[in-house]
């Protein structure tokens, strides 16, 4: 068996090229005056922090920081009760209702936006067949609401596939030793799936603070996020000088969360078994 | 006080099954919203006019007065499809591979390798697309279809390795080295005893790389420059006009999920036979 250890190194090599090359060239682009199209020397700047004191990129970042926090909270009130309730059910049961949480993300994300967007408008067939009227398109409210849709199912899988494999021996042995249900909650099945609710808060906390087609689109731009920024930055203004310099760095501050999270999703679960 | 307690518990139940309701018809309203324009008879789709199934007809079958509109659809679900085909088998093969290279390793590099293979799963989509445009124009790759289909077999890879790890762990390592003292070479060790074996998690891992690659937006945008669009990135460009968007794009993505929904019933119901049969 050890002689097909050779295997995983072409995959280190991958992974150092597309992983570890651009994070230390998105570093370089953002603290120099290299142009990405025009390779040349370069030298060391701080200006391309002056973009941190410009408004729109505090609105910005606030917003997605305090929306991405909202819609983890929510998500994980909302998934935790619900992952648990999906255990105490018949196998079969619990099967079926797991695929049908799949199944709504097989539809291609941008056309549940769109499906949202006719929801949200004041006219549309949304409200022609029900009969109510949720007329909150570019609203924080709209961005919140559909952001959660997005990404619920994602707090309640890894919080589902830990608490379905808990040893029911556990909470009995908790009760046989005196444990009401509300201690054995809180003293033995919630430490336990702690490993679930900090992939479920990762897995809905990163996708929802980096989000862009969905602000665009149900918050009409009147709700900046920064995944909008950099997006511009990379694309729209690619070609204008130090944009994506500007972009670069906002993308090293955004990656700076995803280290954190690896870093704590490393320590409950080493080997990512949660993640799918 | 058995009863009330037994009271409290079946509320507590009451309260699971309502919350999980809700959740469902939260995730399900969109799909509804999906379906309903999909089969009515309405182009703008503000007012429900009657059922039908022109548009599906439209999307499959009228190939003699397309409008120029369908015509560009067509062509981004061509290469959507055909994206999603070839990303799906050359990750799924590498994938495999690069597992059992990481099962044979010793626990604290394997552990490592997990850590390094999770990355991409972990890291935001606008990231990952980000450094694979970097990385494409630093060795002055021209962005198009051929980086599309790199990036996609980028983020694929992992979830293939994901799904196939598990599977490795639980084969009895013994059963290679039989193979190989019984006169087997290395390849064919690999293919007639460790394949077999592991096939669930490979076919688990395609069937991921498949419906990630078929509804990716974020990281085909970042790589496909400007000659190259798939259906998500055809439907961004219309998003800004959403009263413009026609009904066959909804009729599509039913499509998609019945054609999933098939797929997903006829391997199960397989293994399920399988599994009866031993």
């Amino acid at each position: 068996m050890k002689t097909l250890r050779r295997y995983s190194f072409p995959y280190l090599i991958w992974m150092i090229l597309f992983v570890l090359v651009p994070t230390l060239f998105l570093v370089v682009l953002a603290f120099s005056d290299l142009s990405l199209y025009r390779l040349s020397a370069f030298s060391i700047r701080f200006d391309n922090f002056a973009i941190f004191q410009e408004s729109y990129i505090i609105t910005a970042l606030s917003n997605s920081l305090i929306y991405a926090f909202v819609v983890t909270i929510l998500s994980f009130l909302i998934g935790y009760p619900v992952a648990f309730y999906l255990t105490t059910l018949s196998e079969k049961t619990k099967k079926i209702l797991i695929a049908l949480l799949i199944l709504p993300l097989w539809t291609n994300m941008l056309v549940r936006i769109t499906a949202w967007e006719r929801i949200f408008s004041p006219n549309s067939i949304f409200t022609d067949i029900f009969n109510v009227s949720i007329p909150i398109l570019g609203t924080q409210a709209a961005v919140v609401i559909g952001l959660l849709a997005l990404y619920l199912p994602f707090m309640v899988f890894p919080i589902f596939s830990v608490l379905d494999k808990l040893d029911p021996k556990m909470i009995e042995a908790s009760k046989d030793l005196g444990a009401n249900d509300t201690q054995t909650f809180i003293k033995v099945i919630f430490p336990l799936s702690l490993g679930g609710v900090v992939s479920g808060f990762i897995m809905t906390f990163l996708p929802s603070l980096t989000a862009f087609a969905l602000p665009e689109t149900l918050g009409w731009r009147r709700v900046p996020m920064i995944g909008m920024e950099i997006q511009k930055k990379f694309i729209i203004e690619g070609f204008q000088a130090f944009s994506i310099n500007q972009g670069a760095l906002i993308s090293i501050l955004i990656m700076l969360f995803s280290i954190a999270s690896f870093i704590l999703i490393t320590r409950v679960d080493k080997e990512g078994e949660t993640l799918i | 006080m058995i009863n009330s307690r037994l009271m409290k518990k079946k509320s507590r139940q009451g309260a699971g099954l309502l919350l999980t309701i809700l959740l469902f018809a939260f995730l399900y309203l969109p799909i509804i919203i999906i379906f309903i324009i999909s089969i009515n008879n309405s182009t703008r789709g503000y007012r429900f006019e009657g059922l039908t199934l022109k548009w599906y007809s439209e999307l499959l079958f009228n190939f003699k007065t397309p409008s120029s509109d369908l015509v560009i659809f067509r062509e981004a679900i061509f290469n959507t499809i055909w994206v999603a085909l070839r990303s799906t088998i050359i990750a799924t093969v590498l994938g495999t591979i690069f597992a059992i290279g990481i099962n044979a390793l010793d626990k604290k590099r394997r552990v490592r390798m997990m850590v390094l293979n999770n990355i991409p799963v972990v890291n935001p989509d606008i990231v990952t697309g980000i450094s694979l445009m970097v990385v494409f124009t630093l060795i002055s790759f021209s962005l198009g279809e051929t980086t599309v289909l790199i990036a996609h077999v980028f983020f694929s890879i992992p979830y293939v390795v994901l799904s196939v790890v598990p599977k490795l762990k639980r084969l009895d390592p013994n059963m290679y080295e039989a193979a190989l003292d019984l006169g087997c070479s290395r390849l064919c060790a690999i293919w007639k005893v460790i394949i077999p074996n592991i096939s669930t998690g490979i076919i688990g891992g395609a069937l991921i790389a498949f419906t990630m690659s078929i509804d990716d937006f974020v990281i085909s945008y970042f790589t496909s420059g400007i000659d190259f669009e798939n259906v998500s990135i055809w439907l961004y460009t219309k998003m800004k006009n959403p009263q413009n968007l026609n009904p066959t794009l909804y009729a599509y993505n039913v499509l998609i999920i019945l054609i999933t929904i098939g797929v997903i019933l006829f391997i199960s119901l397989k293994r399920d036979r399988k599994e009866k049969q031993k």
